[in-house]
């Protein structure tokens, strides 16, 4: 079974620890792919953070993604129209507009923690359904529930669950991320599917959500850059002479 | 002390062992790591659910040179104890990170 962990943030986004330690964890865990997510700044940043995947990939033999995350509707608008130039778009959650609007969106991968920093779960049985019919995977973020404590993770936990029965009712996808910002932070894929389980998943689709669903996400958006693709729905199969 | 019966197969509950690794900044030892594993289950689960856990982190299978250590619990909290292990981020002031090695019903099959 392949493993992903599709959210981690380095010292380049915010966090502490360099590509090179992030990706030889994630090795070390057995992960078969991560995504590494930045802010998006310009061209110049972009074609730097490519180079210095592509080196990475060579060095320490792991498939690494580059990811962008949109943290409002702006940033979201202006990296759906970029959306072929990189491996995957993230988009923030925990505003409702932002959650609503990244589930509408075919160009979103991954709506981030939609419950983060809320009393509720920011998602309700419309935007769960978007989600569903775009493709859109709704994430489980460890870090969420690590960085708070007592009552306030309760919450989160309560609001997390609260998605699962929502994605599981309208067939969304689910997706557990560690959402990490330093090396430290990667967990064992075996012990983030666990977390799935205690949300209300059952076992198998745990696991899935850090295999087979990021796969899938992968796969996706492999096609999405190849040649022949054009629109989401829209490739071309064949040239008739 | 007079210990009772041993219970008959089918009455006895059923184990597992977790067989994992330390990844930590400096060597961690056996107590350290017993410690901050039940407190942590205490502070998530409460009193009550580690109970139905059935939980021991087993002495004399820990290596301090490999640092790789077993967990027994019960076949039913496999789950809970994974996802525990999620929430220990330092044992003293060492960040560490649990990388799970194996799951077996017995010790023998951990290899």
């Amino acid at each position: 079974m392949k493993f992903f962990d599709l959210h981690v943030h380095s010292a380049f986004s915010g966090g502490e620890s360099s590509l090179e330690e992030i990706a030889k964890t994630a090795k070390l865990l057995g992960y078969h792919g991560i995504c590494l997510v930045f802010y998006y700044q310009d061209e110049k940043q972009k074609e730097i953070l490519e180079a210095e995947i592509e080196k990475l990939k060579k060095e320490v033999g792991i498939e690494i993604y580059l990811g962008f995350e949109a943290r409002n509707l702006k940033e979201l608008k202006e990296l759906s129209r970029k959306r072929r130039s990189f491996d995957l778009l993230l988009a923030r959650g925990g505003e409702v507009e932002m959650n609503r609007k990244a589930c509408e969106t075919k160009e979103v991968d991954i709506l981030t923690h939609p419950e983060y920093q809320r009393n509720d779960s920011g998602l309700d049985h419309v935007s769960v359904r978007f989600a569903a019919e775009n493709d859109v995977a709704i994430e489980l973020n460890l870090r969420e529930i690590l960085i708070s404590s007592k009552a306030s993770r309760a919450k989160v936990l309560a609001n997390m669950a609260r998605n699962v029965k929502l994605a599981k009712k309208y067939g969304a996808k689910i997706i557990v991320c560690s959402g990490a910002v330093s090396h430290w932070e990667l967990r064992d894929p075996l012990c983030l599917a666990s977390l799935a389980t205690q949300l209300g998943l059952e076992l198998k689709e745990a696991k899935e959500a850090v295999s087979k669903i990021p796969e899938k996400i992968v796969e996706k958006m492999k096609e999405r850059r190849s040649e022949n693709w054009i629109r989401p729905g829209v490739k071309i199969v064949g040239w008739e002479k | 002390m007079k210990k009772p019966k041993t219970l008959i197969p089918t009455l006895r509950e059923k184990e597992r062992y977790v067989k994992f690794k330390v990844i930590s900044e400096q060597p961690i030892s056996y107590v350290d790591l017993e410690s901050a594993i039940w407190n942590l289950f205490l502070d998530f689960y409460g009193e009550l659910g580690v109970s139905e856990i059935s939980l021991w982190v087993i002495k004399n299978l820990w290596d301090e040179k490999e640092q790789v250590g077993v967990i027994k619990c019960n076949n039913k909290s496999v789950q809970k104890v994974l996802t525990g292990l999620n929430f220990i981020q330092r044992l003293g002031d060492s960040r560490v990170i649990f990388k799970i090695l194996k799951i077996s019903g017995t010790i023998k099959g951990l290899g």
